[in-house]
């Protein structure tokens, strides 16, 4: 799967130079889901998670000719998405009446609902198990569980050593495993 | 009773609305696509020409700040730097926190038995990443 990613990848990146607009549009099709779940499972929201995926793209079109070839277009757009989620939520932080910390409660008093959450008891509890992590904690977590990343791939995405990494996500698990027992 | 994550079926428990993915995907093409990027054709004389006027205004803002710093500073303001030299990236959680003498004192830092085997640097970029505040890792070292 991910030999296939890099061929893949790397014909988008040479499409890039020679069609920007068709190389662009595959780079779209391509990512866009994987990078809104991304997104989405730090935010929660889906109205903040589709407009950090369409920031995510946009900020990719802008700084297109500064991507360099011998970089991995999928570590790099990873970059971006998460930056933009990690803006999204501090800005959120700033206005502490909507800040999720908790999904039941934020569902309660939210005028969605739950009309976008589609989990059990148990998806309930691993969820809120993961939101009580600090936030680059939770990046960590999410890329390694969700998107089975690398630690190599995740250590340029997020511009940290693998055994910083390696060490947070042991951590994580633990911490989660732990607050799932309690609850 | 649950207790491993392991334990937990993997499923998605977020929704999106039907067809989202096939109308943001046309948000966005459309978003990028009417925009022709400039492609600038720079000849290499006018290249060379802006690598020299570059290095020119670099070279000269070192030596007027070089010259402004031993005009205007006295013996006792001169910080010790740590010869400890690192290579961080720009974009790195690292940046705002002097790593050199965070590891000095790190290597004292008793973890539990489970503690995987990692460098000084590693343990102090992992309590960053816990949100640990600097204090207290001054604190506990």
């Amino acid at each position: 799967m991910k030999l296939d990613n890099i061929r893949s990848d790397d014909n988008i990146s040479e499409l890039l130079k020679e069609d920007l607009n068709k190389g662009f549009r595959l780079l779209v099709e391509k990512y866009s889901s994987k990078l809104y779940w991304h997104i989405r499972r730090l935010v929660i929201i889906h109205e903040d998670a589709d407009d950090a995926l369409q920031n995510t793209f946009m900020n990719a079109w802008r700084s297109i000719d500064n991507f360099r070839s011998d970089s991995s277009l999928y570590t790099w757009l990873y970059s971006i998405a998460t930056n933009e989620a990690l803006t999204l939520i501090n800005k959120r932080k700033r206005n502490a009446a909507v800040s999720i910390n908790d999904l039941e409660s934020y569902f309660a008093n939210s005028q969605e609902g739950s009309t976008w959450f589609d989990g059990d008891e148990a998806q309930m509890k691993l969820q809120n198990a993961i939101l009580k992590l600090p936030e680059k904690q939770r990046i960590v977590f999410n890329l390694k569980y969700y998107d089975e990343m690398t630690y190599e791939e995740m250590s340029k995405v997020l511009k940290t050593s693998e055994g910083a990494l390696k060490a947070s996500y042991h951590y994580a698990v633990k911490k989660i495993e732990k607050t799932i027992i309690k609850d | 009773m649950m207790q491993k994550l392991n334990d937990i079926p993997d499923k998605n428990p977020f929704k999106v609305p039907d067809n989202y993915f096939e109308e943001v995907n046309r948000k966005i093409i459309s978003a990028t696509s009417g925009f022709d990027k400039e492609v600038k054709v720079v000849s290499t004389s006018g290249r060379l020409r802006t690598y020299f006027l570059i290095a020119a205004s670099v070279t000269g803002f070192i030596l007027i700040s070089y010259t402004a710093i031993k005009l205007f500073t006295t013996d006792k303001i001169s910080p010790q730097v740590s010869e400890v030299q690192y290579n961080l990236n720009p974009d790195s959680y690292l940046n705002d926190i002097d790593v050199s003498s965070l590891e000095e004192k790190a290597s004292s830092i008793v973890f539990s038995e489970e503690r995987p085997e990692v460098s000084n640097k590693d343990i102090i970029e992992y309590l960053l990443l816990e949100n640990i505040e600097l204090n207290d890792i001054y604190e506990k070292l």
